[in-house]
């Protein structure tokens, strides 16, 4: 008789995951991804090597899509950042797009009511009341999750689509409609966001709070408590961490940082200056969605989330050359996009799992 | 087959582990039919190991199994199991929501797809009646006692047509009355022929009451085969922990000082919403070891929690020093001198993906001595927890290992390490022992007399009776949300506070 021997294979839990486990799965989800958009690519009869040239030599080509791709980029590090805060203590903010737009109502609020006052305090003043009211917002959620125990996911999924329809209140035929149909009035020059390097400078703030917020989380006393309520609630109940003021306090923070990007967005790309049509703040706004897989994926370590955050704007700004310069169907831009984060979610298995060999005895 | 003659003979079974780990080292014994063959093991000593082994769950990487003198290889339990191997888990393997004949009947191959319940009730009934064993065969197994559902392990193992059962830990969590049932049973399966193999880290003295021969495992090595009646107690600790072990600590005369605690008629829920602790009242005074013994679910639990701050009572008052703390936080708590040692470790008492240094950090985290303007002083920190994982003798590679690397007795020398040093006043230590091996279990012992002696109050909570007896200065059984009786270490006897526990003596003694 012959036998053939399958693999018998086994799942195993992880206790502890290491960064550089975490590096290897993320880098082998892409490896995944690509190996599967090549295959639609062949389907459509493009050379997938030539078509990933193509998308990143337009997405780091200084005279083309660089500074695109590094805003986009910097948007996304924002929403990232948004939803890290919160996560360490254990707590899904997904309302990243509707702090934004509330961030955003609050930045245009502020330059519609004082066009001339000078740039130096203008702008700001619309990052802070931009952060104040993405904060107020996202300290909605935090205090129904934390007083009342209503799902914070629930929550802000909700909260954003309510926050969609303030902004299409405003600009639809709203007081802050502008002479095109369904957009708002252009924003003062004095409220432009100043570019440095070919970027504007609220990049380098979206930096600066990685940086400051990796300290944060990692040496502070308040970082520690955060943790801790993130590892475990029951934990936190024991050594006496107020985890209702935690759970407000770090909803807030998200939500201030969502809120900033409304500023970085529009103000910060010479293509906008205004809040554009529906449709098109709103694709802005599903960009904010990244912010929960690059958070994931990275383990929470914000400093790990800057690359991550630009590597994921150069391919939502060179995928479009798929269509513009390839002339491949539409819509497969997106499909690249959808592929990517599908892998990095299935990739997620392997932040709690290993698939080992046992051995027949 | 006759009582006597060899059934299961192992030998030379070695097991390595990935890393280079020899869990077992040629461990060779037989079991004879009719036997109470005790394996004998503190934590790591390969005990789990050798278990699995046995039931087919793991396959040794050297050795023969022998069953009725055939040599065997198990690929799965499922090959153990029709050789007549059983196996009674220490976590029980039962669904809650069925009856008792629906766990014993489940898996069985002749149950097949359409059961014959009629048939297979006469079966279990006789079974029963052959064993002498007492069970509602329609009750469900949420409504059984720890007893009673190991009782529905063993009938399910023994209707598989099991010879020979691996016990684990079978008396960790039986009450006094339910281990004198259970040694009954034990003895009509001997007289039947059954062999029982119980492993056992913690209770010697049941073991002691029960087998006929012992193997002691140490770090997978067998070090010591013998007659159970040439042995004593203090000689197997000392072959299982490899060195002398104190069985009964000397408990320090103390001065027993002014009073910490005081508990007026305290009532709290439980998680559920049931009202399980019913208007309890005592009092704890410097350098006293006030003793709960109680089996768990009778609101010592919430009586541990309402005195640390995690859960609000709904009457009563709680005086700390003559002061009322009733409504004062966890924190306040914690910084006036309380601490607070839970019954769970991971999860509960420490966090498995923290650092040694971020766990010992929870007791300190609050503390401005470690801090400067709000940013954590990691230099003092590292200094303090250095300082006190070497003095609690917290095995670890280094102080950044993460905690979930670490055996139960280290995690919970990690917890004392975090607690002790900042309590000063009040010690709640809720079964710091549950789970630990022998010598974990004395350092954990001698640390919560070294509180007492430095003049501490501790109140003490175990499921453990002879824990209790042996360091509390006064006991109160706890039975149902109440205390039955206050006794004073004297008039604690073991009898008499087991009985109170298990709600067969009232207060009247």
């Amino acid at each position: 008789m012959v036998y053939i021997q399958l693999p018998k294979l086994k799942r195993e839990r992880v206790v502890v995951l290491t960064g550089r486990e975490a590096v290897t799965i993320s880098i082998l989800s892409l490896v995944v991804a690509f190996i599967i958009f090549s295959g639609f690519l062949m389907l459509e009869g493009a050379s997938p090597i030539e078509a990933y040239g193509h998308i990143f030599t337009f997405a780091f080509n200084p005279e083309l899509g660089l500074s695109t791709t590094l805003h986009r980029g910097f948007f996304i590090l924002f929403s990232t950042l948004a939803f890290i805060v919160p996560m360490s203590a254990g707590l899904w903010n997904i309302g990243m797009e509707g702090q934004f737009y509330l961030g955003t109502i609050g930045a245009f609020a502020i330059a519609y009511s004082f066009p001339n006052l000078h740039p130096a305090l203008l702008i700001p003043l619309m990052l802070i009341v931009g952060a104040l009211s993405g904060a107020g917002y996202g300290a909605l959620a935090g205090f129904l999750r934390g007083k009342l125990n209503v799902n914070e996911v629930v929550v802000t999924l909700m909260l954003n689509n309510i926050a969609f329809w303030l902004v299409y209140l405003l600009t639809v035929g709203g007081p802050w409609a502008g002479i095109a149909e369904s957009t708002s009035r252009p924003l003062p020059a004095s409220a432009h966001a100043p570019i440095v390097w070919n970027i504007p400078f609220t990049s380098f703030l979206a930096i600066g709070i990685a940086v400051i917020l990796y300290i944060f989380l990692k040496y502070s006393v308040l970082g520690y408590q955060i943790r801790v309520l993130g590892n475990s609630p029951v934990v936190a109940k024991h050594i006496g961490i107020n985890a209702t003021k935690i759970t407000i306090l770090v909803m807030a923070i998200g939500g201030a940082i969502a809120g900033l990007s409304g500023y970085h967005m529009w103000a910060g790309d010479p293509a906008f200056r205004l809040i554009p049509r529906p449709e098109a703040y709103k694709a802005i706004g599903d960009l904010t969605y990244w912010g929960i897989l690059i958070g994931l994926i990275c383990l929470l370590n914000s400093i790990a989330t800057i690359p991550f955050s630009v590597f994921i704007g150069s391919i939502i700004v060179g995928s479009t050359v798929l269509v513009r310069r390839l002339r491949l169907p539409f819509g497969l831009d997106v499909l690249f996009l959808g592929v990517i984060s599908l892998t990095f979610v299935a990739f997620q298995f392997f932040h709690h799992y290993r698939i080992k060999r046992i051995r027949r005895g | 087959m006759k009582n006597g003659t060899p059934i299961l003979e192992v030998r030379g079974i070695t097991k390595r582990f990935p890393g280079g780990v020899v869990a077992l080292d040629h461990v060779d014994f037989e079991v004879r039919a009719g036997e109470v063959h005790a394996i004998l093991g503190e934590n790591g000593a390969g005990k789990t190991t050798l278990m699995n082994i046995l039931f087919g769950v793991l396959q040794p990487d050297e050795g023969e199994i022998y069953v009725y003198g055939k040599r065997v290889k198990f690929r799965s339990p499922l090959d153990a199991m029709n050789l007549g191997i059983g196996m009674v888990h220490q976590i029980r393997k039962l669904i809650p929501a069925h009856t008792v004949l629906e766990n014993i009947i489940l898996g069985h191959p002749k149950t097949g797809t359409i059961i014959n319940m009629k048939k297979a009730r006469e079966e279990v009934k006789a079974l029963c009646e052959r064993y002498g064993f007492k069970i509602d065969l329609d009750a469900r197994v949420w409504q059984l006692s720890a007893g009673e559902q190991q009782l529905v392990e063993i009938l399910r193992a023994l209707y598989r047509g099991a010879k020979i059962l691996i016990l684990d830990e079978p008396t960790s969590v039986l009450t006094p009355l339910e281990i004198d049932s259970f040694l009954n049973s034990m003895k009509s399966m001997a007289k039947e022929g059954i062999a029982t193999i119980p492993f056992v880290t913690h209770k010697l003295p049941e073991v002691f009451a029960i087998s006929d021969r012992i193997t002691v495992l140490r770090r997978g090595k067998v070090v010591k085969r013998l007659e159970t009646r040439e042995a004593t107690m203090k000689a197997l600790a000392e072959y299982m922990v490899g060195r002398e072990v104190l069985f009964t600590l000397e408990k320090p005369k103390v001065k027993i000082g002014e009073e910490i605690l005081r508990v007026e008629n305290v009532s709290a829920l439980n998680d559920k919403g049931v009202l399980a602790l019913k208007g309890v009242s005592f009092s704890i005074r410097e350098g006293e070891i006030f003793g709960i013994a109680g089996v768990a679910g009778n609101g010592q639990q919430e009586l541990a929690e309402v005195i640390a701050g995690l859960r609000k009572p709904i009457g009563g008052r709680i005086f700390f020093k003559g002061r009322d703390i009733t409504n004062t936080s966890v924190l306040e708590r914690m910084k006036m001198g309380i601490g607070y040692i839970p019954p769970e470790r991971l999860g509960v008492g420490v966090i498995g993906n923290f650092s040694l240094v971020d766990n010992i950090l929870m007791g300190i985290y609050f503390d401005p001595e470690f801090s400067n303007k709000g940013f954590l002083n990691y230099k003092k920190i590292r200094d303090y927890a250095k300082k006190y994982i070497s003095e609690f003798e917290v095995v670890a590679p280094s102080i950044d290992t993460k905690a979930a690397h670490l055996s139960g007795g280290n995690l919970q020398r990690l917890i004392l390490a975090r607690v002790i040093p900042r309590t000063s006043k009040l010690l709640i230590a809720n079964s710091p022992t549950v789970g630990l091996d022998i010598a974990a279990t004395e350092a954990v012992r001698s640390r919560i007399l070294a509180c007492k002696e430095k003049g501490m109050g501790v109140l003490l909570i175990s499921e453990d009776l002879d824990e209790v007896l042996q360091l509390s200065d006064r006991v109160a059984p706890i039975y149902e949300g109440r205390f039955v009786k206050i006794l004073s270490a004297e008039e604690a006897k073991k009898e008499v506070v087991g009985a109170m526990m298990a709600g067969a003596l009232s207060g009247g003694v």
